[in-house]
């Protein structure tokens, strides 16, 4: 276990490097921030010092290298449009893209496997069928016209719930979350629905598919013969046996939507990590896409090392051969 | 006695789009308490679907349609879900096939002897716990308190059929029904299991329904026997009775499907009328073979290991001593052996004995670790063109005709393939060429458009047989070819390849763990075991008079048939 712990950080350590050099000659590709940066009228001489003072005159090789060097000190830059360091920038828009996602994900699962349990159950029944149907809705449907949708319906119309923000915050471990308070959960509330559909619909499918699979095996003909209920059947054999796709998708899919809450984030105006790489994509802001790219890299390879370190713990014939 | 069970016209059809299949059909029968009943049947005859009617756990869309199943005077058709259940595990239990598939992989056996406990009866942890120990013990596995905890990939499958066996006897139920449950098992593995079966059932003065396919099987342990065909039974009555004085024309027919009632290398009496043609001429060379009876694919000493290959940090990890290697697993432990041309040479193990790795290292399939395969004085694996060209002289059938044949390729493109690589044939010469060889094995030659998933099992396994005949080898090595078939499906592939073997001259390497087949067909017999040939010799010597002590247990070990007095 030790030694394929281990192994996977190695591997972790290599793709970052591997996605920092791709990101940083990817990004200096893109535009001269310095365009967007200073006035169009500005004089050449001053032109000239900004572009020195970012050493954006220097070699793209020497700037890379400049750039691991203050890496290994701990230094990702300062954002050019905020005039912060960058590490600050994403560790504050950090936690509200987290408890975003997370209430997604969680819902998602709470809700969708086992409902996705049920319609792989009753195959045949009418509410299984309406299920299925809900989850090709979910799968389909676009989801900037559903957040829309939603803001539609609950904010303008109904006015239950407010149309985009953050709600109230409070400082848990120095950090500022919102799922604390009931203002926060009313902002909560349909953003995290909106993200939540099309993994709500994925959950449904894969525990149905399982399921279905699962209630024709040996094994559960087995427990039934020797006359465990249905509910013990589902709930200690098939749960157990159709856990390991599910962490699968679970962790897949918590990543990335960590990474690409986009969408849903501009449209609740969600100032979370999502909103944030987009408006520094537009204003060129070369240092927080870098530092950005890499921490989902690494987000990437750290869920999914806690992926495969669950599974060990669900199957246990996982366990032996890296004991 | 009254009766413990009583079937009355039982029916359980499964509706599909082409109409009822009627799987089970008008079955009558009674079991008192204590008594054995063997269920025997060839697969499709509806013996397992009797079982599972019994218990009420028919898959959806099938259902009784008539008739009655009565428990101790109370009838149990039509009683409400949760009544049944009550009954499931308590009264009537199960015990399945495959122990690989029953029980489940990620609960330890603790677990799920504690949710069968629990099913029944208010238990607490550490009772339920004490009861999981004594009932491990009971099925004779030892050291239950530690193997309480174990996951059922530690076990062996014997051991994991013993636990299942366990879990079916937890709440001492009146009636076990036995869904094949040795069928998956080593001979000397089936031999204790029945043997303590034999002993639980006396003890405990359990009924038993034994569903089988075997019939010397169901014989060593049944009071009664009632044959199955098309969901009918078509016989019932004592064991010895129905056995060696069979009363019905399938009964009989099935008794002359077995290989050991008939002698060594003659045709079996069913399977014998099928057509066939004659197969098509040989295109290879045969100038430089040597003559029969000579010495021909001579096996020197081969090696065969498997080791899994570590990362680079799992070898840092080994070298500085935190982690172990991975254990080395010696497939073959060095093998010598010679088969002659035109001989069948029958290669005899239970599973783990390295039998299949050896014949896949003569086929060429695989690269032995060290020594070496020659045929005709030529090394087989040796890379290169001359070696593809000596590989196609061996050709491999293999165990399960469902995986071995690929199902998006029309049959005729899987006859022709390798012939047309080895321009064996032309373009044009490659349909009448499959043709005729589906004629050789017995199938009309029409076939050829076809896709597999259009046959049943022993029409595929003709198939196989006729995609490595049309290579035009000179050996054949068979792995397993009859495991999966039916009796009377197995005597006509027995009969194919006794056939064909004599007007090819062919060179059986024949594969198998059932001892009365390979006595049927082979002229020599090598016995392996953990990798090394034990013995070796013709197979009427070895089997009459057996030397190694493993030959000798594992022929004790055969259940055999009473013999009929003539």
């Amino acid at each position: 276990m030790f030694a394929f712990i281990l192994q996977r950080l190695w591997q972790a350590v290599i793709v970052v490097f591997a996605m920092s050099a791709l990101v940083f000659c990817g990004v200096y590709a893109v535009g001269n921030p310095i365009d967007v940066l200073i006035s169009p009228d500005a004089t050449q001489d001053i032109r000239a010092a900004v572009i020195a003072q970012y050493g954006l005159d220097q070699p793209l090789w020497h700037q890379y290298f400049a750039f691991l060097g203050r890496l290994l000190h701990g230094d990702f830059g300062r954002s050019l449009v905020y005039n912060m360091p960058v590490s600050e920038l994403i560790l504050s828009r950090l936690p509200a893209t987290l408890e975003l996602t997370l209430i997604a994900v969680i819902f998602a699962s709470l809700v969708g496997i086992p409902i996705g349990m049920y319609a792989g159950y009753r195959p045949h029944s009418i509410i299984s069928r309406a299920i299925m149907a809900i989850s090709i809705l979910g799968f389909s449907v676009p989801t900037f016209w559903f957040g829309l949708m939603l803001i539609m319906v609950f904010a303008v119309q109904f006015g239950i719930t407010p149309a985009g923000g953050r709600g109230e915050t409070v400082s848990l471990f120095g950090v500022e979350f919102s799922f604390l308070t009931a203002d926060g959960w009313a902002h909560l509330v349909l953003p995290a629905l909106n993200l939540s559909l099309f993994k709500f619909s994925l959950m449904i499918r894969l525990a149905r598919a399982g399921t279905r699979e699962l209630m024709l095996s040996d094994t559960v003909k087995f427990a039934r013969a020797a006359g465990l209920s249905e509910f013990t059947v589902l709930s200690r054999h098939v749960l157990r046996l159709i856990s390991i796709p599910l962490v699968t998708v679970f962790g897949l899919e918590l990543a990335s939507t960590l990474a690409f809450a986009v969408v849903t984030e501009t449209i609740f105006s969600w100032p979370g990590l999502g909103k944030l790489i987009i408006d520094s994509i537009t204003s060129l802001d070369r240092p927080v896409m870098v530092a950005y790219l890499m921490l989902v890299a690494f987000l990437f390879i750290v869920i999914n090392l806690v992926v495969d370190l669950t599974y060990a713990l669900l199957d246990p014939r996982l366990r032996k051969g890296r004991a | 006695m009254s009766a413990l069970l009583e079937v009355t016209n039982l029916k359980t059809w499964f509706p599909t789009a082409r109409g009822e299949v009627k799987a089970v059909d008008g079955v009558s029968f009674s079991i008192t308490p204590g008594e054995v009943l063997g269920l025997v049947g060839e697969s499709g005859s509806g013996k397992s679907i009797t079982g599972f009617s019994i218990i009420g756990l028919i898959d959806e869309p099938g259902r009784v349609v008539e008739g009655s199943i009565k428990l101790e005077g109370r009838e149990l058709i039509g009683l409400p879900s949760h009544e049944l259940r009550a009954i499931r595990g308590k009264t009537i239990s199960m015990v399945f096939q495959d122990p690989m598939m029953t029980l489940n992989p990620v609960l330890s056996i603790g677990t799920q002897i504690k949710l069968a406990l629990e099913a029944h009866e208010k238990i607490s942890a550490a009772d339920a716990r004490e009861r999981a120990i004594k009932a491990l013990a009971q099925v004779r596995i030892t050291e239950p308190e530690q193997k309480v905890d174990f996951f059922p990939h530690q076990f062996s499958g014997g051991m994991r059929q013993r636990v299942a066996i366990a879990i079916a006897l937890l709440h001492r139920p009146k009636l076990i029904i036995c869904d094949e449950p040795t069928t998956a098992l080593d001979v000397s593995v089936q031999a204790e299991i029945l043997a303590e079966m034999k002993e639980l059932v006396a003890e405990l003065g359990t009924a038993l329904i034994w569903i089988s396919h075997d019939l010397a099987v169901v014989s060593s342990l049944a009071d009664r026997v009632a044959v199955m065909r098309h969901g009918h039974i078509v016989e019932i009555g004592p064991a010895l009775g129905v056995l060696t004085k069979p009363q019905h024309d399938y009964t009989r027919a099935l008794l002359d499907a077995l290989p050991s009632r008939a002698k060594p290398g003659q045709l079996l009496l069913r399977g014998a009328g099928i057509a066939d043609a004659a197969p098509p001429p040989r295109k290879s060379a045969t100038a430089n073979l040597p003559p029969l009876g000579s010495p021909y694919l001579v096996i020197e000493n081969a090696v065969k290991r498997f080791q899994k290959p570590a990362g680079f940090f799992r070898n840092i990890a080994i070298k500085s001593g935190i982690a172990q290697p991975a254990p080395v697993v010696q497939a073959v432990d060095g093998v010598s052996i010679t088969l002659k041309r035109g001989e069948v040479l029958g290669l005899v193990g239970e599973s783990g004995s390295g039998k299949s790795t050896l014949g896949r290292m003569a086929a060429g399939i695989m690269v032995p670790t060290a020594g070496g395969v020659l045929l005709n004085g030529k090394p087989v694996m040796s890379g290169g063109r001359s070696a593809r060209k000596i590989t196609t002289r061996i050709q491999t059938i293999f165990q399960d005709p469902f995986a071995s044949l690929n199902g998006r390729m029309r049959i005729g493109d899987i006859l022709a393939e390798g012939p047309l690589a080895h321009r064996l044939v032309t373009r044009a010469e490659a349909p009448q060429y499959v043709q005729e060889w589906l004629a050789a094995v017995g199938l009309d030659p029409t076939f050829a458009n076809r896709f597999p998933h259009q046959f049943s099992g022993g029409q595929r396994q003709r198939i196989a047989i006729a995609r490595a005949l049309a290579m035009q080898p000179d050996v054949v090595v068979c792995d397993e070819p009859v495991a999966s078939l039916d009796v009377s499906i197995q005597a006509q592939i027995i009969n194919l390849l006794i056939r064909l073997r004599s007007e090819l001259d062919l060179s059986l390497v024949f594969i198998s763990h059932d001892l009365s087949v390979v006595r049927h067909l082979c002229d020599r017999v090598a016995i392996m075991y953990r990798g090394k040939i034990v013995e070796e010799g013709e197979a009427g010597p070895i089997y009459d008079n057996p030397q190694h002590d493993y030959t000798k247990r594992l022929l004790a070990a055969v259940p055999v048939l009473p013999q009929a007095a003539e």
